[in-house]
C-alpha cells in the first residue's frame, strides 16, 4: 500500500488544498501531485503543483500520463456562485456535460454533478479501476467560498416563510477527511457524507443573529436580485435548499470510509456565524509583522 | 488601497434580536431531527390536535421497544387517520411515530414534514425503518370506516429489504366527533417465509386480511352502556 501516487483535481480550491495537506500526512502517500487553474490556498511541502486552464486539455492529459496515478481525487467540481458564476463553473467543471442527463437532479449545480459521476463512472468501468462518489451536503467552514455560507451571512436573511425546510450540511474538515478515507479505502460506490442534525432556514438565522426576511414567492426574485448586488448570489441549488430543504441519509459513511463527521449540523452553522467578518490589523500587530 | 465597507454589526444584531424575540421561544435551535419532524412544533400543535381527536390508544405492548416497524392503519375517505394515529402512538410510546404520504411541495408538503410526515418512496421509508423509526402507513382510502384498503407492497417491502416487522393498526374516527381508537394487532407473521418479490406481496395482502380482522372485531368508538340499554335492562 505504500508509495501510492496520488492526483488531486482541483487542489487549488480551499476543498483541494485541505485535502491535499492530510494526504501529505499519509504513510502511505508516496508522490501527490495536483493540477487546478489556481494555486493552492495552503502550503503544501510534498505536493507538487500544476496551474493549468480547464481548456488546456493537451497538458492536462500529458500531467496525468505521465503521472500515471493509482488513486484520482477529482475535487475539480465548481459551485455556481461560489467562485465563479453559473455558466463558468459548468465550463470548469466539465464541458462533456451532457444537458440531456435524466432530470432527476433538479438544479445545474445537480446537473452538474450527476453528469460528472455518470462520467467518473464510466471512464472507471473502461478501463476498469473502481470509482466512488463522495455526495456531500453543503460544505462550509472559513474561506470555503459558499453561496449558502455567503447568504446566511448577510444582515438580513430571507426564508421561505411557507416552507421553512430542514436541510444538513458539513464542516470542510469532515468533507475532507472522507475523502482522503475514500482515497485509503478505495472507495467504489457512492456515499452521503452529511454532519449528523439538521435546521430549517429561520432556525439558522437565529442562531446567528441575523433579521429573518420571511418571503412567500414572487418576492424572491427581487430579493435574489438585490443579494446579488451586495455580494451574495443565490443561484438555484441554494435556493432549492432553501424552499425544499436537503436532508440526506449518512449511515452508511462509517461502513464504507471507517469515519463519522465530527461535528453536526447546528454547530456548523455556529460557527459560520462565528467567524469573522474583518479581521483588523491593529497598529501593535502591524510593528510586529 | 480599497476602500471597506463595514456593514453596522451591533445595530443588524440588536436589531435581530428584537425581531427575533418573540419567535426564539417558537423556533428553538435543535428541535428539527435528521428526517425533518420538529418536536418543538408537535408539542405546540398538541392541543389543537387533541381538540380534534380524543384517542384511545390499545396494544403499544405489541410495538418493539427500539428497533424499527412498519405500522399499516386503515383510512377513511378524510379521517387523516396516519397523522392522528403517529401523533397518538407516539405520546402513548414516547417515541417519534413517522407516517407515510406528505406531498413533495410546499407548503403542504413542507408542514406535514415538520410533523414527521415521510414522502411515499419506499427509498426513503427503508431508510426511516433502517434507523430503527416507526412508521405509520395507511392503506388505501376506504368510505366505510370498517373497512381495510389494499396495502400498497412496494411500501411493505421496504420493510421486508430491512428485516423488520409489519404491525396492523386498526383505527376508528367520526367525522365530527373527538373519540377516536387506535388498535396495535401482533406483527403479521407468514407461514411461509419466501425470498423475492412475492414475499411483499404476500406479506402485503395478509396485512391487510389481518387488519380487517381486527376492524371486525373492533368495538365501536364509544364504551359503555348505552342509556337506551340501560333501561332496556331495567
Amino acid at each position: 500500500m505504500r508509495g501510492q501516487r496520488l492526483l488531486v483535481s482541483g487542489m487549488g480550491g480551499e476543498l483541494g488544498s485541505l485535502v491535499a495537506s492530510l494526504l501529505e500526512a499519509e504513510p502511505w502517500v508516496g508522490s501527490l501531485i495536483g493540477i487546478d487553474v489556481d494555486p493552492p490556498r495552503r502550503r503544501l511541502r510534498r505536493a507538487e503543483f500544476h496551474r493549468i486552464e480547464p481548456s488546456n486539455r493537451e497538458r492536462i492529459v500529458d500531467v496525468v500520463s505521465a503521472f500515471d496515478p493509482h488513486v484520482l481525487i477529482h475535487l475539480a467540481v465548481w459551485e455556481p456562485d461560489a467562485r465563479a458564476g453559473t455558466a463558468l463553473a459548468r465550463r470548469f467543471t466539465g464541458e462533456a456535460t451532457n444537458e440531456s442527463a435524466p432530470a432527476d437532479p433538479t438544479s445545474e449545480y445537480g446537473r452538474m454533478l450527476a453528469d460528472v459521476e455518470r462520467a467518473a463512472n464510466a471512464v472507471a468501468a473502461r478501463i476498469g479501476v473502481p470509482a466512488g462518489a463522495i455526495r456531500l451536503a453543503p460544505v462550509l467552514g472559513p474561506h470555503v467560498p459558499s453561496p449558502l455560507g455567503r447568504l446566511l451571512r448577510q444582515p438580513v436573511v430571507p426564508f421561505s416563510a411557507l416552507a421553512d425546510p430542514p436541510f444538513a450540511v458539513i464542516r470542510e474538515t469532515d468533507a475532507a477527511h472522507a475523502f482522503v478515507a475514500a482515497a485509503q479505502r478505495r472507495l467504489a460506490e457512492p456515499v452521503n457524507v452529511v454532519a449528523p442534525g439538521a435546521v430549517t432556514g429561520l432556525q439558522a438565522i437565529l442562531r446567528g443573529k441575523r433579521i429573518p426576511l420571511p418571503l412567500v414567492g414572487p418576492e424572491w426574485a427581487i430579493a435574489r436580485r438585490i443579494s446579488h448586488i451586495i455580494g451574495a448570489p443565490v443561484p438555484d441549488h441554494v435556493m432549492e435548499v432553501i424552499h425544499r430543504g436537503r436532508l440526506a441519509d449518512g449511515s452508511r459513511v462509517k461502513e464504507l470510509l471507517g469515519i463519522t463527521p465530527t461535528t453536526s449540523t447546528p454547530e456548523v452553522i455556529d460557527r459560520l456565524f462565528a467567524w469573522e467578518s474583518v479581521v483588523r490589523i491593529t497598529k501593535t500587530t502591524q510593528a510586529v509583522a | 488601497m480599497a476602500q471597506l465597507i463595514q456593514l453596522p454589526h451591533r445595530a443588524v444584531v440588536a436589531t435581530a434580536n428584537v425581531l427575533g424575540a418573540p419567535l426564539r421561544p417558537l423556533v428553538p435551535p435543535n428541535s428539527v431531527d435528521d428526517w425533518g419532524r420538529d418536536q418543538h412544533l408537535i408539542d405546540l400543535l398538541s392541543p389543537l390536535l387533541g381538540a380534534r381527536w380524543s384517542v384511545s390508544v390499545g396494544g403499544i405492548h405489541h410495538l418493539p421497544a427500539r428497533v424499527g416497524a412498519l405500522l399499516v392503519t386503515n383510512q377513511r375517505r378524510l379521517s387523516y387517520s396516519p397523522l392522528y394515529v403517529a401523533w397518538a402512538l407516539s405520546r402513548a410510546t414516547g417515541r417519534p411515530v413517522r407516517f407515510v404520504g406528505r406531498p413533495d411541495h410546499a407548503p403542504l408538503g413542507a408542514a406535514l414534514r415538520r410533523v414527521g410526515a415521510l414522502l411515499d418512496d419506499p427509498t426513503e421509508v427503508r431508510g426511516a425503518l433502517h434507523h430503527g423509526e416507526l412508521v405509520v402507513l395507511a392503506t388505501a382510502s376506504a368510505a366505510h370506516p370498517r373497512h381495510a384498503g389494499a396495502v400498497d407492497p412496494t411500501l411493505v417491502g421496504a420493510a421486508v429489504a430491512e428485516g423488520v416487522g409489519v404491525y396492523p393498526v386498526a383505527s376508528m374516527s367520526t367525522p365530527f366527533g373527538r373519540a377516536a381508537r387506535a388498535e396495535v394487532g401482533a406483527p403479521v407473521r407468514l407461514r411461509k417465509k419466501r425470498r423475492g418479490p412475492l414475499a411483499e406481496i404476500e406479506l402485503a395482502e395478509a396485512t391487510q386480511r389481518h387488519l380487517q380482522k381486527m376492524l371486525d372485531e373492533l368495538g365501536g368508538l364509544q364504551t359503555g352502556m348505552a342509556p337506551l340499554d340501560w333501561l332496556g335492562e331495567g
